[in-house]
């Protein structure tokens, strides 16, 4: 068994040398699975992938995205902004606020890091440095304020934990909301604190109505979502559905910023994504299957209890784990790959299997942020025309924070269960 | 015969994001149309969700060649300094022609599968209809991007230049 798990790690070892994508690599370390140590019939492997696409719940993927992807290249994040800084004028730090409630409102549309980031920086990136903030802070805040796309619900990340340990989703977005509240609110006290003295200006009721009048359909968005999934109105694949007619409706009809080639392209943008993590998801089901049929989770967890014998040493190596491979892996193929691994050994510490998405969501947020695969880093590079190192420096505060709010999130699940239970 | 080559993998790539774009649009009607039917009628469409499960399948496997087209692959890069940098040409001519053996060998796989579910006979629960036909676009799928990874590894030129998947519009 030793000497079979040696060759495992050699064959990924050897495919991550000879730069090989996830999908090669978790394609031939299932097919070394399936082939050495279970029946040798490689086959099973698309057999399980077919029917790891067969799940009605995979349909909201493809549809959140595309309404992230709408809504980015269109008009609604520039409306949203424009309502959080009409609220936030007077607040000190008002403009700072403003872009994390801006990020935050995006998020709540959106399910995506990147995306939140893309919609929200280039605008308020600008205004910020404009308005007397140094260049380092409002790199690292839009950068930090753009992964809580990931943690405020709808959320790719936490559909995809939900696919991998058959959890509600429902119940993982519910949960999602507390964490992300959290979040945002420790990044708007950390602007108010080191930047109480800048203050944009009062409240003007004409601009806050003309903010909302020109913002309305916008801010319908987030609330038609999250509205119609925390009543139950709707399921996670249906509230896709509508935003995905709501924005297209919204854009092309109402505000008029796309037409049918700009869609065009925007669905060929969510079709490449689709095509590059699809592909790993179901190989990652069926490496699944063949785990769960051989049961190698159970192995691991009792050879790991001897290790592991409480739940506070559990969660303090699931985070070291988890920021680690923040750094070096995307945070699809890490959860895909290690959500089914952790989650028995959570099981066994009695933490909840929601909480332990939150969790891993909030740690490989994180990620987001850390060299040298941090995503937002790399997309500021390019949305900000900054030098990466410059962007890497400005982020290790906002690094600090959501850290200190992980740390909350872990040793405090009613952070993230109030709601469901 | 690069010049042929790319030609070829222009085409095919306007063919496969077209069909996506076509099954995306089946995907988005079919889920909405169940919903609007449950607000209007009260009933939803008890054959939607299957369609689109469908409609998703065409998409994503579809777009495993448009991902192949603009290098979006996800793919780990920690380890891409470990071997020495004289070796790069080498070692992404070997690159690509790993990922086409990968992928030629999963079609090969994949042949087998369509073939015995065939000869079963097997059918979908929902709609009743023959599974096969609709298993027949994974070899077809793997088989396409193994040539097209074999295509970059005889005419590296024609690889495209690595974008993030994860960041639209980054191609």
């Amino acid at each position: 068994m030793t000497t079979t798990a040696f060759l495992l790690i050699g064959l990924v070892l050897g495919l991550l040398v000879l730069r090989q994508p996830v999908v090669v690599i978790l394609g031939a370390a299932a097919a070394f699975c399936y082939a050495v140590i279970g029946d040798g019939k490689i086959a099973w492997i698309l057999v399980d992938a077919w029917e790891a696409a067969n799940r009605e719940l995979l349909l909201s993927i493809p549809l959140y995205i595309l309404a992230g992807n709408i809504m980015s290249r269109g008009a609604m994040a520039g409306r949203l902004i424009r309502i959080s800084q009409a609220l936030a004028a007077p607040v000190p730090a008002g403009l700072a606020v403003a872009a994390v409630l801006s990020c935050a409102l995006f998020a709540a549309v959106s399910g995506s890091g990147t995306v939140t980031l893309l919609a929200i920086g280039p605008v308020m990136y600008p205004a910020l440095v404009g308005a007397g903030y140094p260049r380092p802070f409002a790199l690292g805040l839009l950068c930090a304020g753009g992964t809580l796309g990931i943690i405020i619900p709808p959320s790719i990340p936490l559909i995809l934990y939900g696919v991998m340990t058959q959890t509600s989703v429902t119940d993982l977005f519910i949960a999602g909301l507390g964490p992300g509240l959290l979040l945002v609110g420790l990044l708007a006290a950390y602007s108010l604190a080191c930047h109480w003295r800048l203050r944009t200006g009062s409240w003007n009721v004409r601009e806050i109505l003309a903010a909302f009048r020109s913002g309305s359909w916008s801010l319908f968005m987030p609330a038609l979502i999250l509205g119609g999934i925390y009543s139950g109105y709707f399921t996670a694949t249906e509230s896709a559905a509508v935003a995905v007619v709501y924005a297209m409706l919204v854009e092309t009809l109402i505000h008029r910023e796309l037409g049918l080639r700009d869609l065009y392209s925007l669905v060929g943008e969510t079709v490449q994504l689709l095509g590059a993590l699809f592909p790993v998801l179901m190989l990652a089901l069926s490496l699944n299957v063949f785990l769960t049929y051989e049961q190698i989770p159970e192995g691991l967890v009792r050879n790991l209890s001897g290790w592991i014998d409480s739940p506070t040493t559990f969660l303090l190596l699931t985070n070291l784990l988890l920021l680690l491979v923040g750094c070096l892996v995307d945070i699809g193929s890490a959860i895909l790959v290690l959500a089914p691994l952790l989650q028995p050994l959570a099981e066994a510490q009695s933490i909840h299997p929601v909480h332990l998405g939150i969790l891993m969501t909030v740690n490989l947020e994180i990620g987001y942020l850390t060299p040298p695969m941090g995503l937002n880093l790399i997309v500021a590079t390019i949305a900000f025309r900054e030098d990466f190192w410059t962007i890497c420096k400005a982020v290790v505060p906002f690094i600090a924070i959501l850290i200190a709010g992980l740390l909350l999130v872990t040793f405090i699940p009613e952070l993230s269960l109030f709601l469901i239970r | 015969m690069s010049a042929a080559a790319g030609v070829l993998l222009a085409w095919l790539a306007r063919v496969e994001r077209f069909s996506a774009f076509l099954a995306f649009l089946v995907l988005i009607a079919v889920v909405f149309l169940d919903v609007a039917s449950r607000e209007v009628t009260g009933t939803g469409l008890h054959w939607a969700l299957q369609i689109g499960v469908y409609a998703n399948f065409f998409v994503v496997m579809l777009g495993l060649g448009v991902a192949s087209a603009s290098g979006s692959h996800l793919r780990p890069q920690f380890a891409d300094g470990w071997l020495p940098r004289s070796w790069e040409p080498f070692v992404g001519r070997v690159q690509q022609t790993l990922t086409a053996l990968f992928f030629i060998g999963f079609a090969l796989v994949g042949l087998s599968v369509v073939a015995e579910t065939r000869e079963l006979g097997e059918r979908a629960p929902v709609l009743g209809n023959l599974v096969w036909p609709l298993q027949a676009l994974i070899p077809l799928v793997f088989f396409l991007a193994g040539v097209r990874h074999a295509i970059y590894a005889c005419f590296p030129a024609l690889t495209p230049a690595v974008a993030s998947a994860l960041v639209p519009g980054a191609e």
